[in-house]
């Protein structure tokens, strides 16, 4: 459903970068399902999946054009895709071709594609590389040579020798400013001059020019540029049958002269500005002085006396509400998309497993998903750090897996997902697992464990995150130098978050990492309780109700025909017990089915609802049960972590059981 | 009780202001204040092993680098005492957990507080070690 979505979106004009991403996306999507479908013993469903990933293919290297009629007819295909994998939930049999009623459209689409002498266009031999370094170019990186050659853009290798501390964050930095200037297409590993420390890597890049100064290098770092492949050298009868760029309606640029070089392909009207940071957060801190007075001027009209006709209340509650969009305004523009972590992963998965030799499946999850640009910032090199470690000590060669019975590809999933205030990234490899005998003698012989005592799983996963801590005897220029784990783990609880290790030998390890978004707008059940406010998020509460008779924690309330245990909300927070409650808030799970878990959630009184702009704590403030704090006009209001109060408010019912 | 901290541990001095409060307050911080934008724990020394500092009306707090706000009943002035005079604390104070040592200085007992540790204990209170 998500890759008919995807595909809706293409049928509105986009920057051919966009449509890009959003084909691989696509081609990544039903290759999973192709190999997902094979697995579980449905081949026609695996080949129906296989003829749709190879348009994609064929789309994102540029050999077939974005049109709305192709459109169309992949999502048709996606449909079929998606009601035939309704049926075989129902448990009905397989179709002989999941895709026969679109057979004729791709049978066009495929045909189309095909080049126009039976062979494929391939201009990488253009490159001014060494054989051996142009055969570890992948297809698709062969591809989109050959189509930036063809529609005029040169084509150059930046050589730079990084730093080991540093490298992952400049070659972002290097990587970018490609971007930026043209297409980034590849990132190679190259051997380190013998004069020099650090990696080197070569990265071809097509733009119209490039000179150093581009490329904002550090003092030290040693840069080169050289011309790889002049696209006047392109056969002339090439340039003039030129493969369109997917999504471009525009014509191809002209081939570059000295007077005029052409200009990379342009995004849409969108007017982008770039600002530095500190501007918007001084735009914020200026905001917050803004609401600061608003309270005051709201404290001053309280205070008094006569105050009238409620006109100036009024006044201030526009001002309220014009605050908190603008709040959600600036809030919008420091998000960032899970994406744009994952873009930079990719890259160095591929550069890796080349240089290690172990290829791997890498899979994305929940790219969608946004946290803060500054986070992102500061999160980037400790999950790069993990992925490293997970390539190189986690993934067997594929020999050791093949003699194991594995696929010699090995597999890595990232995922993203939400779950209450934190933003939770699973790192899951299919691996060796992480030697628990090895690191437990490490331990003993660091003295960080005593022997002849029983250590749990847990405790000597976590051993690993201890500072010094490392099982590899040889270092290696990936990972394993004995720092690393340690400095993600403070780097992880700086930012408020958590790491948890867990894996299971010859089956692979799965490291999560959480961390709170600082900062999110919630929109919340206002709540009054030991004569505090708080917050419930909406997402959560089921119902709100009144009663007349006053109730107590652990009465059972009829919600709608359901009888549901009662808890005050005093009880779960470790507040003096109420003597009655008359109102009460169903709180569950969001989305979740009516079975699933609730609890009538006892309150001293309900204020209302709305929307908060939502901080949360910073670690050695954290409270069971709270997810963060709002700022409002008659204190600090506490914004309830769901899930934790139904914890909770179990245990609290649990224990009044115990005592009964 | 006095104190002594050091300049470079501290981010900034600021007017006391009202704390919030946390519900089920954790032990060792008392509330939160709005510092910059962003909620900046609240110390209670009267939780911290051997102080005898009670709960009172602060005039200032200090605002560590590691983001924890000190809650100040005034603030005596700066000095730069000689080598000579730091002490370490006796063997067995249970202020030894938040304190580096103290210093003698004109007949008076100022002490040290080292702000690694004092974050280090924070973290076993609300651990419950």
């Amino acid at each position: 459903m998500q890759a008919r979505e995807t595909l809706a979106t293409m049928k509105e004009p986009q920057p051919a970068h966009v449509v890009q991403a959003s084909v691989n996306g696509l081609f990544r999507t039903t290759h999973t399902l192709k190999g997902m479908a094979g697995m579980l013993g449905f081949p026609n469903f695996s080949r129906a999946a296989h003829r749709l990933e190879d348009i994609f293919d064929l789309m994102r290297k540029g050999r077939l054009r974005s049109t709305d009629s192709l459109v169309e007819t992949l999502e048709a295909g996606m449909m079929a895709l998606e009601s035939g994998l309704a049926n075989l939930r129902m448990g009905r049999q397989e179709p002989d071709d999941y895709l026969h009623a679109l057979r004729r459209p791709l049978g066009e689409l495929e045909a189309l594609a095909r080049p126009a002498e039976g062979g494929t266009q391939d201009l990488t031999s253009l490159l001014d590389l060494p054989a051996e370094m142009l055969k570890t170019l992948s297809e698709y990186e062969r591809t989109r040579v050959t189509v930036l050659l063809i529609s005029g853009m040169p084509v150059h290798g930046v050589t730079v020798c990084l730093d080991y501390a540093t490298f992952d964050e400049r070659l972002r930095v290097y990587s970018e400013t490609l971007g930026r200037l043209g297409e980034l297409i590849s990132t190679l590993p190259m051997d380190t001059p013998a004069d020099r420390d650090g990696l080197a890597f070569l990265l071809v890049a097509a733009c119209p020019a490039l000179e150093a100064k581009d490329l904002s290098a550090l003092e030290g770092e040693l840069v080169g540029i050289a011309l790889l492949a002049d696209p006047t050298r392109v056969p002339a009868a090439l340039r003039n049958e030129v493969p369109p760029e997917p999504a471009t309606e525009e014509p191809p640029p002209e081939a570059p002269s000295a007077a005029a070089p052409p200009n990379p392909p342009q995004a849409q009207d969108v007017e982008i500005l770039r600002l530095p940071a500190q501007r918007v957060e001084a735009l914020e801190v200026r905001l917050m002085e803004v609401g600061q007075l608003r309270d005051a001027a709201s404290l001053l009209l309280r205070q008094a006396p006569g105050n009238g006709d409620g006109r100036p209340a009024a006044l201030l509650g526009q001002i309220e509400s014009g605050l908190l969009e603008v709040q959600k305004a600036l809030l919008q523009m420091r998000m960032v998309k899970v994406e744009s972590l994952f873009s930079r992963i990719e890259p160095m998965v591929r550069s890796l497993s080349r240089d290690m030799g172990k290829p791997v499946k890498l899979t994305f999850l929940g790219g969608d998903l946004e946290l803060e640009r500054n986070l992102l910032g500061r999160f980037s090199e400790p999950f790069l750090h993990l992925v490293r470690n997970a390539l190189d000590h986690g993934l067997e060669p594929p020999s050791e897996r093949a003699a194991q019975g594995k696929s010699e590809s090995g597999s890595l999933r990232i995922s993203a997902a939400q779950r209450g205030r934190n933003l939770r990234f699973d790192i899951r490899d299919d691996g060796r697992g992480f030697d628990l005998e090895r690191i437990e003698a490490r331990g003993i012989q660091l003295g960080l464990l005593k022997a002849g005592q029983v250590h749990s799983p847990e405790r000597l996963h976590r051993l690993t995150l201890e500072p010094g801590f490392s099982t590899q005897e040889r270092i290696t220029q990936i990972s394993g130098r004995g720092v690393g784990m340690d400095v993600v783990r403070t780097e992880v609880e700086a930012l408020g978050g958590e790491i948890h290790l867990s894996s299971e030998a010859r089956r692979g390890s799965l490291i999560r990492l959480s961390v709170p978004l600082s900062r999110a707008v919630v929109s919340c059940l206002k709540v009054r309780c030991a004569r505090q406010t708080f917050g419930i998020p909406l997402v959560n509460v089921g119902r709100v109700q009144a009663v007349k008779k006053a109730l107590h924690g652990g009465d059972q309330v009829d919600v709608l025909g359901i009888s549901l245990p009662l808890e005050s909300l005093q009880a779960c927070l470790g507040l003096p017990e109420p003597s009655g409650q008359r109102a009460f808030v169903v709180l569950g799970q969001p989305g979740a089915a009516a079975r699933s878990v609730q609890v009538a959630l006892g309150v001293d009184e309900i204020l209302g609802r709305g929307e908060v702009l939502l901080r949360s704590l910073p670690e050695l403030a954290h409270a069971a049960g709270i997810m963060g704090g709002s700022a409002q006009e008659d204190g600090i209001l506490w914004v309830l972590d769901p899930e934790a109060i139904l914890g909770l408010a179990m245990d609290s019912l649990m224990r009044r059981v115990a005592r009964v | 009780m006095d104190l002594l901290l050091s300049t470079q541990d501290l981010r900034e001095v600021v007017a006391a202001m009202p704390v919030a409060p946390l519900p089920g307050r954790p032990r060792g911080i008392q509330g939160v204040v709005l510092y910059q934008g962003e909620f900046l724990p609240i110390l209670a020394w009267e939780d911290l092993p051997g102080c005898t500092i009670a709960p009172g009306r602060p005039v200032a707090v200090a605002v560590l680098r590691r983001r924890l706000g000190l809650p100040l009943d005034r603030m005596i002035g700066t000095l730069s005492p000689p080598p000579g005079a730091w002490q370490e604390l006796e063997p067995g104070d249970p202020r030894e957990r938040w304190l580096s040592g103290t210093c003698r200085l004109g007949g008076q007992t100022l002490l040290q507080v080292d702000p690694d540790r004092l974050i280090a204990l924070l973290h076993r209170l609300r651990e419950g070690r």
